[in-house]
């Protein structure tokens, strides 16, 4: 007897279930990214708007790959529903502890996946996650280092405006070989 | 030609059975009256439906529209106009079809893809 499961896709319809989840919290991401950047402007921190706007741009595009690989796969990539999307944040700095919240809500859900993964001896899908496993060492350091900005300038006199023109210029990595 | 392909029976309780056709690659799925082939991929989404369904609701609330669920099976025209005991019965028909089928995704796996050279 043919094996008709196999051979619609390699995915267990496990690992499937959680991509598809990993679609919708990245997709998730994006718009909470987006509605900071609209909290930022509105408050007058034009740099962190920009910073947030890029950021949700990447949550996107962290969603799509997710979603072409289910497809390429065989799988049914789900396109999602984002619901529960803030729109409002207590302050600056809550703004930015809340998006390394986000990122490291992320990291374990990442994780997870992987570990599922190797659960089911699916390699293929191991091998792609390893791409997600390094963004979000990135992904954590710059959020971590946002939030230590208000600590290392102070919030007090010029010192909120100083945060956020450092904000897009955090970068991970070696700064020399950049 | 076309009662001569070769059906091979996955699972089959007292109110149906469920085949699979090598030839066309479909699932064949007889409750009742009906009889519906349905391919791989639209089998797991009529499943899905059918296990969608708030049982509990169904019991409790006494509407009229809550006697009956109507579920279509994907690309086949078919509607299933099913009461509470249909709807458990062809729950368990199909989570006992899908249990076969991973049974035979597991056999290849473990045992045939090794005989082909
Ligand atoms: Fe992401
Ligand atoms: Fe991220």
């Amino acid at each position: 007897m043919k094996d008709l499961v196999r051979m619609r896709t390699s995915l267990k319809e496990e690992i499937e279930r959680i991509l598809n989840e990993q679609i919708k919290m990245e997709a998730h991401s994006s718009a909470i990214y987006l509605s900071m950047a609209a909290w930022c402007d509105r408050n007058g921190f034009d740099f962190s708007a920009g910073y947030f706007y890029k950021q949700s741009n990447e949550e996107r595009n962290h969603m799509l790959k997710l979603f072409n690989y289910v497809s390429d796969m065989g799988g049914h990539a789900i396109s999602p529903e984002v619901t529960n999307v803030p729109q409002e944040f207590d302050g600056f700095r809550d703004v930015f502890e809340l998006a390394l919240q986000q990122e490291i809500a992320v990291s374990n859900s990442i994780n997870r996946i992987v570990g599922q993964a190797r659960q089911f001896n699916d390699f293929a899908t191991d091998q792609f996650m390893q791409w997600f496993v390094k963004e979000q060492i990135e992904e954590e350091y710059v959020a971590r280092r946002a939030v230590e900005l208000f600590d290392v300038i102070g919030e007090e006199g010029v010192g909120r405006y100083m945060i956020d023109k450092a904000i897009p210029k955090i970068t991970y990595g070696d700064v020399e070989a950049q | 030609m076309s009662n001569t392909l070769p059906l091979t029976e996955l699972f089959a309780s007292s109110k149906g059975a469920t085949y699979q056709c090598d030839t066309t690659n479909r699932i064949i799925i007889q409750f009742g009256e009906a009889r519906v082939s349905l391919r791989i991929s639209d089998f797991l989404t009529f499943k899905k439906r059918v296990d969608s369904v708030d049982i509990h609701t169904m019991i409790f609330n006494t509407d009229d529209a809550y006697d009956v669920e109507i579920i279509d099976a994907p690309r086949t025209g078919h509607l299933f106009v099913l009461s509470l005991c249909d709807l458990i019965a062809l729950r368990d028909l199909l989570a006992g079809t899908r249990f076969v089928l991973d049974l035979n995704t597991l056999l290849n796996e473990r045992i045939y893809s090794s005989l082909v050279y």
